[in-house]
This record gives structure tokens, C-alpha cells and sequence, in this order.
């Protein structure tokens, strides 16, 4: 009997990934907001100035993140004369190591928290939540006018002793409100 | 054996299909990135990648663009969760079978507070918990979430998260109006006052002519009319300190028609149709506090206060007081994500019916849960291997104290894909209904061959329920195995398998059988002069009382698959597919009345369910999606059936399997003003979704409809 349902069940698998792989994987060409946001995180990299020198530059995605998979890519690359690594991270600890950290706006009530965590360690940090330079974060990835584009607190940055150079302020989109 | 070989299949056909994301963007400047338009209809994060469940995100985005103007309809893209309108304003809404119009193993809660009622365990879905476009977004996980979310989370969690009111700042209206008589209403107003605080309020009124009645396409009568207010204040306190206050009330007016098909008048009996007018309200007061300690740990503090009212002319009035009390705590740690809570809910109903067709065996009672847990996310491997496991006890007024528990793995061996293993149970305790009320079921006609003076007699039967008193809570415990892989930057899958073992399922079990008239004593059964009087039925009367009372007589297993993909075949058109088989088996039972109903439970949901949704923007002002959905068919039991049968066994009715299709097509005339045309149910004329369960409510009709709506903003 349970070999019969185990039968009747590999059965519906098959039917139900067939189905998902009658999908032509080849499409990949489209640019989503996602790819756009690992770009960016990648792109920072090379305008933000980190005491120290290394080889390895850490991007740490925090919490219930989604962009590991359009950062792939880029892992093992070298960004600005250093090699990138990608890392999954969860609590303090495991931040101390990175240069770079992105707090997904899904985690956006663990916000505070997380800033406490990095405060005035040598982390940018960035965010896609709409507030997040307010909230005293390093840099956030806003949407306006159909481009995605990013917000600096240079505050911020200097406090966690870091320097972004002015071509990016350039580029950067004014600051919504002050910064706290 | 054979499981393992098709996994390793199905893993090797996801690592062929992977490809590396975003080389085209790689050697992009800042310069340019800042310069690239997006034009994906894909706005947020769409999946929880991260999480070891089985679980489906719907944005406000999907919400909007569905054209759905009731909460259940937009539930039915997530797979897994299966929706079935009954009327205009009622629906049976659950998760991987068990439907019911009261289903009682679905958790749902909005921002934090549960609607779930405890007089009878469900969501009354008639009722507008929050205006639609209020939604942020709506969490599904599938499978028993009892450690986290209650002792209540059998089959499924849906959290409904609202907006945050920084983000509804200024005005703005929605006007819709369409066939059927449909007329709906949203406005909402809110300010940022400072930096740290801002407010808003909105409204929703809908309005839905009768509709058909199936049967005979004679008007029906659920005529509805919802109303909702919100409110909500956000107050940021700094240093990780914030405080927000949730004020609504909500109110639905409709009837029914609990039919009879057809009447059956003999002797001293009448079964009769009746249109009982029915008005729920609900208004409730929320706040939270969260702050952040100098440790580190993460607290939030959520009160709520609840009032809710049931009122359906001449059978039940139920006012019913709700307090929660949440505490919940977050510490992240070296490897360690540990969470933990702390809740106690209370509930003190007060209850008149009109006997005996409905009897409560308390006027009032108060039912007091209280629950605590411990949870921890446990990183073994950075970014490869995780392993969760958790706890709950709880303690509840009837059922005494239980434990829940969960363990779950969840392995990326790569970026771009996860599996993950959970094992889970959880109980049900009892709801109030089940153990306290007593109330008429259902009704057949036996034909029966009387052998002196020789002819054949109609005799009705009438099933009642008796008080059951104790009830144990349902138990539930199962594995699941899911697998999420992102194929490419543009297209995302997710599957997964599950198989539970649920034991002390509610059902009746028979206690015994009378009549009202002395000639049953020759098929020895008794003549019960006072219940004949209780119910009104005087001596001489062929009437014959089935008296049943609900026990944990059942045992199942429930199997089932859940698909979903989601495909950007190019920036401005999006695919999304969900696919959902279930299959409910329950054991057989030796006892005749159990069997029976077993048999009707495995019945009463559909096997397959799909959705295919397309979102299209053709211009950057213009938007056309499109929704074809469909579920297979369904028996579901007739209550009352007075046609005359030789056995008086159960009927059914046959809910066929069906397809249809919504249609959305915007004009953006600028950035504050859009209209679009909907078009619900498109395909099927005449099509029936649910008959209801407990109340023999008329089967009607779910016909195409359309709706014109206007949105501005100022």
C-alpha cells in the first residue's frame, strides 16, 4: 500500500518538474531589479574606499535574502584588486568579517538592529529599504522615476570610517530628509 | 529506492538547466547602472528563499493586478491553498485539503493579531479584515507551523502584513462599479506629521447585488454589504525603539437561504427553506512596541483587544471579547538565531440561540490559551547547511497541555539553489462549537415498506448533533521535502512534496435513535417523549431522530505536491505558474457513522488545482494581465435532502471540475490617475464552486462578472 502512494507520488514529481522544465532555461537576457541590485552591490565595491589593505573583499547578505543567486556570478571575481566572496550571515559574529553588508527590506524590522551590530566597524551597508539612510544605514537602493537608483549618508560612512569617492557622491541621488 | 533515484533525477535536470545570472550587467559602470530604465514587472522579492518551508509570497503588486476584490480570491495564486466561493460574501478557504466553510486548520493573521474565531476554530471570510489595498504583502507557508505561530497552524499559516503608513501618505480614492450590481469604495488619507511618526486612515465599502441560485437561476439572496476602517500610527522612538497603534472595525450584512429542496411537509414536521439575515462586526485595537536591548536581544511586545459579534436572525447571537498578548524575543548569536515567545490569549463569548435547532450547553464561557516557545536557526556550515529546530508548549481552558514540535534542514549547495527537509507536528485543539453545541444537521427521507395495512411510508429522518463535551485536539505530524532552484536570472521554481499523518480527526459517531411514533417500536426503536417535545414534534408523528455527537474517531494520511514557477519572459511580461495535487486517504473506521463520514471528508476537496498568471505591460502606461485558473471536482455531502430515497444513505452533490479566467486591462493616465477594467470568472456561464457544510446553504451561481474602477492619488 505505502509502496503504491510512493509510486502514484514519484509519478505527480515527474509530471509537476516536467512541467517546470518544459520552461526553456536559455531565457536569461531579461534585466530584473534584482540583477540590477547585485550589480550595484558589486559596483560599490569599487567606490568605496576600506582602511586597510587585503585580497579578499566580503559581501555578506543578511537574513532572508534573495539576491545570492544574481551574485553568483560575480563570486571569485576580482573587484578592485581584490578577490569577492559571498557569504550568508545571521548574527554579529558572523558580520565582523565583512566589508559589505545588504539587509533586504524584507528584513526591515530587524533594521535597527542590524546597524547597531555594525556600528562604527569599517561596514558599508546597504539596503533596499526606502528609508534606510534615514534609519542611519550607509547607502540605499531606491526606486525613482523607473530606474533604480542609490542614496549615500556620507555620515554614515565616514562614521564607519569608510570613504566614498566623489565620483559616486556625484552620482548618488539626494538624500530624502535629513540624517539622524 | 525508487524516490531516490527520480530525487537525483530531478536534481541533475535543475543543475543542467542552471546558468550563472547577470553577465550582461557585469561590466557596467555605476554610471550606467544609474542610467538603466526597469522596466520588469517584477517589483520585490518574491520568494523566501531562505526558508526551510513551503512557502509563497503575494506582493501588493500581484494583489492589485489580480483584479480580485475579496481577500480569499486573492489566496487562490498560492499554491497549496485551496479557495471555493459559496456566495457572494462567504467562501471555505484551507490549506492542503479539509475545506470547509468553517475549516479549522488555517492559521491567518494580520499583522500579528489571528482572525482566527474561537467560538468554531476558522476565519469567517465574509468579513473584510483590511481593506485589499492596504496589503504590503501576504506570507503563505504551507504545513504545520505550530511551534511559531499557535497551536492552531495545522496546515498552513497565511500572515497578512499591512503597509507601513510612511508609505501611504497623502490621499488617495478608488471608485469601482460593475455587473452583478457591484459597487466598491476605497479611500484613504494619511500625513507624515514629523520625521518619526505618521498615520493613516482608510475605508473600504463593497456592495454586491444577489446572485443567482444555481439550481434553478431564481435570484438568490446574498445580497452584501462590507464595510472596514483603519487605522494605523507609527511611531519611531529611536536607538531601535518604535511603536505603532492599529485601530479598525469592521461590519458585513448578507443573508442566506438554507434550503430544503424541496419542502417536506408531513404530520406534525415542516422543513421548510429560510432566509435568516446575518451581521457580523469586528473592531479591534492593536499595539506593539519593539525595542532593542544593549545586549543585542530583539523584543517586540504586541497587545490587542478584540470585540466581534455574530448575529443570524432567529438561530444565533454570539458577542465574543478577545485579548492576545504576544511577547517575542530575537537573539542572534555565533551561529545561532534563536527566537522565542510568549503569548496568552483570552476569550469570553456570550451566546443565545433558538432551541432547538441550535443549543449552546454554556450561555457563556471563557477559553484561556497560554503558549510558549523556543526556536533556533543553527548555521552548522556557512552558507551550505542550517538546521532549525524548535518547540512549544501550551496550555488551553479544554484541551489541557500540548506540545509542538519542529526540526528542518535546509542545504544550498549552491547559490542559485536550496532543498530542505522539515518535519513538524501540530494539534488542533477543540473549538468551543465542536464540544458545546448542540444543533440540527441534516435531514433525509427513508421510504418504507409498512407490511400491515400494506403501503409505503415516508419517514423523515433528522440528524442532531449532541454536545459532545470533551473533545481531544486533532494531532498532526509529517515530513516534507522541498527544493527551490533559480534557473536563470529570469526564472525561478520551487517544489515540494509532504506527507502527514493526522489522527483524532473530528467526526460523528451515531449514539443513538428514536421517533416519535409508537409504530418504530416494531423496528425496536424507543419512542423519547420529552425530546419529541423538545423538539416540538407531538406523539403520532413518523419522525425518527438520528442523534449523533462528535468524537476523534478519524485517522488520515494526507499526501501532496506543490509546484510553483515563476518566469520574466521578457522586462515588461511575467509568467506565473503554480500547480498543487493533494490527496487525502482516511483510515477506515469498523464503526458504520465514522466510515461515513471519513468517506465524506476524503470527498470533499479537489485533487488538482492550477493557476496561470500572465502580467503584461505594453506600455509604460498601460498594463493587460490575465489569470486562468481551475480546480478539479469535488463530491459534496446534501444536508438536507428531503427527496425520498429507499436508504436514506448520504447524497452527494457533484462540484465539477472547472476553468476560468480573470482579465485586467490599465490605462495609466498619469502618475496619480489609472483606470482599469476587470473581468472575473470569465469562463463558465453557469458554474458552481462549494456546497456549503453545517448549513444547507443554496447552492449559487459564480457567473462572469465585469468592474470599471478609477484610482487617484492628491
Amino acid at each position: 500500500m505505502p509502496t503504491r502512494i510512493l509510486l502514484r507520488l514519484a509519478a505527480r514529481i515527474t509530471f509537476a518538474t516536467t512541467l517546470a522544465f518544459t520552461i526553456p532555461a536559455s531565457f536569461g537576457e531579461v534585466t530584473t531589479e534584482a540583477q540590477l541590485k547585485a550589480a550595484y552591490l558589486v559596483n560599490f565595491l569599487k567606490y568605496v574606499e576600506f582602511p586597510g589593505t587585503r585580497t579578499v573583499v566580503n559581501l555578506c547578505l543578511f537574513g532572508r535574502d534573495s539576491l545570492g543567486p544574481y551574485l553568483a556570478g560575480y563570486e571569485g571575481r576580482q573587484v578592485g584588486g581584490r578577490e569577492l566572496r559571498i557569504r550568508k550571515v545571521s548574527s554579529p559574529e558572523q558580520i565582523a568579517d565583512c566589508q559589505e553588508l545588504f539587509i533586504p527590506d524584507t528584513e526591515e524590522a530587524r533594521l535597527t538592529a542590524v546597524l547597531r551590530w555594525v556600528d562604527k566597524q569599517p561596514i558599508l551597508t546597504v539596503s533596499d529599504a526606502d528609508t534606510f539612510t534615514r534609519e542611519g544605514g550607509g547607502i540605499a537602493l531606491v526606486r525613482a522615476e523607473g530606474r533604480l537608483q542609490f542614496e549615500v549618508n556620507v555620515e554614515a560612512l565616514t562614521r564607519a570610517g569608510l570613504r566614498a569617492s566623489p565620483q559616486m557622491l556625484r552620482l548618488a541621488r539626494p538624500m530624502a530628509g535629513a540624517a539622524r | 529506492m525508487k524516490r531516490t533515484t527520480l530525487w537525483i533525477a530531478i536534481l541533475a535536470a535543475f543543475t543542467s538547466g542552471s546558468h550563472a545570472a547577470g553577465d550582461s550587467l557585469d561590466e557596467l559602470s555605476l554610471e550606467d547602472l544609474v542610467k538603466t530604465d526597469i522596466t520588469s514587472v517584477a517589483r520585490k522579492s518574491q520568494s523566501l528563499a531562505d526558508v526551510p518551508a513551503a512557502a509563497f509570497v503575494i506582493t501588493a503588486e500581484d494583489i492589485r493586478r489580480s483584479g480580485a476584490r475579496a481577500l480569499p480570491d486573492v489566496l487562490r495564486m498560492a499554491p497549496g491553498i485551496q479557495v471555493a466561493q459559496i456566495d457572494n460574501g462567504r467562501y471555505a478557504v484551507t490549506a492542503r485539503s479539509f475545506n470547509g466553510r468553517f475549516a479549522t486548520k488555517l492559521q491567518v493573521l494580520v499583522d500579528g493579531r489571528s482572525l482566527y474565531h474561537s467560538l468554531f476554530g476558522g476565519v469567517m471570510w465574509e468579513l473584510d479584515p483590511i481593506p485589499l489595498e492596504d496589503i504590503e504583502r501576504i506570507e503563505i507557508i504551507r504545513g504545520a507551523g505550530a511551534v511559531m505561530w499557535g497551536a492552531n497552524a495545522v496546515n498552513g499559516v497565511i500572515n497578512i502584513i499591512s503597509k507601513h503608513t510612511r508609505n501611504q501618505t497623502g490621499t488617495a480614492v478608488t471608485v469601482s462599479g460593475g455587473t452583478k450590481g457591484t459597487a466598491d469604495f476605497y479611500a484613504r488619507t494619511g500625513q507624515s506629521v514629523s520625521d518619526n511618526t505618521s498615520w493613516k486612515l482608510s475605508a473600504q465599502a463593497r456592495h454586491i447585488e444577489p446572485s443567482r441560485q444555481y439550481l434553478n437561476s431564481a435570484d438568490s439572496v446574498d445580497r452584501l454589504d462590507n464595510a472596514v476602517i483603519d487605522f494605523r500610527l507609527d511611531h519611531d522612538l529611536g536607538a531601535g525603539r518604535d511603536l505603532s497603534v492599529w485601530a479598525s472595525a469592521s461590519r458585513s450584512k448578507t443573508t442566506e437561504l438554507w434550503n430544503t429542496q424541496p419542502d417536506f411537509s408531513q404530520g406534525g414536521l415542516n422543513v421548510s427553506a429560510i432566509t435568516p439575515n446575518q451581521v457580523l462586526n469586528s473592531e479591534s485595537l492593536v499595539g506593539r512596541y519593539r525595542w532593542l536591548g544593549d545586549t543585542g536581544i530583539e523584543s517586540s511586545i504586541q497587545a490587542s483587544l478584540t470585540r466581534s459579534g455574530i448575529e443570524i436572525d432567529n438561530f444565533v447571537t454570539e458577542t465574543l471579547t478577545t485579548v492576545d498578548l504576544d511577547y517575542q524575543g530575537r537573539y542572534a548569536v555565533d551561529r545561532h538565531d534563536i527566537l522565542w515567545g510568549l503569548n496568552h490569549r483570552s476569550a469570553s463569548d456570550e451566546i443565545s440561540t433558538n432551541e432547538p435547532y441550535i443549543a449552546f450547553t454554556r450561555r457563556s464561557a471563557t477559553q484561556r490559551d497560554t503558549g510558549l516557545f523556543i526556536h533556533d536557526d543553527w548555521t552548522l556550515i556557512p552558507d551550505k547547511l542550517k538546521l532549525g529546530a524548535g518547540i512549544r508548549v501550551a496550555t488551553t481552558t479544554a484541551n489541557g497541555t500540548n506540545v509542538s514540535t519542529n526540526a528542518t534542514l535546509l542545504w544550498t549547495p549552491s547559490r542559485s539553489d536550496s532543498l530542505w527537509l522539515k518535519y513538524a507536528q501540530a494539534p488542533r485543539t477543540s473549538a468551543r462549537a465542536e464540544r458545546d453545541v448542540s444543533i440540527l444537521a441534516g435531514a433525509s427521507v427513508v421510504q418504507t415498506a409498512i407490511p400491515f395495512p400494506p403501503f409505503t411510508a415516508n419517514i423523515p429522518v433528522v440528524t442532531y448533533v449532541n454536545a459532545s463535551g470533551g473533545l481531544s485536539p486533532e494531532k498532526s505530524q509529517g515530513l516534507e521535502l522541498g527544493y527551490r532552484k533559480q534557473l536563470s536570472t529570469a526564472i525561478s521554481a520551487d517544489i515540494n512534496v509532504y506527507r502527514y499523518r493526522y489522527t483524532d480527526l473530528r467526526s460523528g459517531r451515531q449514539t443513538w435513535m428514536f421517533g416519535c411514533h409508537p409504530m418504530f417500536a416494531l423496528s425496536s426503536i424507543p419512542v423519547d417523549a420529552a425530546k419529541c417535545a423538545y423538539f416540538g414534534i407531538p406523539i403520532g408523528t413518523p419522525v425518527l431522530f438520528n442523534e449523533m455527537q462528535t468524537t476523534n474517531g478519524l485517522a488520515a494520511w494526507n499526501d501532496g505536491i506543490e509546484l510553483s514557477a515563476d518566469w520574466l519572459v521578457t522586462p515588461g511580461w511575467r509568467l506565473q505558474l503554480s500547480y498543487s495535487w493533494s490527496h487525502l486517504k482516511v483510515d477506515h473506521d469498523s464503526n458504520a457513522t465514522i466510515d461515513a463520514d471519513g468517506k465524506i471528508m476524503e470527498r470533499a476537496s479537489p485533487r488538482h488545482q492550477a493557476s496561470l498568471r500572465s502580467q503584461w505591460n505594453i506600455t509604460p502606461s498601460q498594463q493587460f494581465d490575465l489569470w486562468l485558473r481551475g480546480a478539479s471536482g469535488m463530491d459534496r455531502l446534501n444536508l438536507v435532502d428531503t427527496v425520498p430515497s429507499a436508504t436514506g444513505a448520504p447524497t452527494f452533490t457533484r462540484i465539477p471540475g472547472y476553468i476560468t479566467m480573470d482579465l485586467r486591462y490599465a490605462y495609466r493616465v498619469n502618475k496619480d490617475m489609472e483606470f482599469a477594467l476587470i473581468g472575473r470568472n470569465l469562463i463558465g456561464r453557469h458554474r458552481l464552486e462549494y456546497l456549503s457544510d453545517y448549513i444547507p446553504t443554496a447552492a449559487t451561481e459564480i457567473a462572469p462578472a465585469w468592474l470599471l474602477t478609477t484610482h487617484w492619488r492628491f
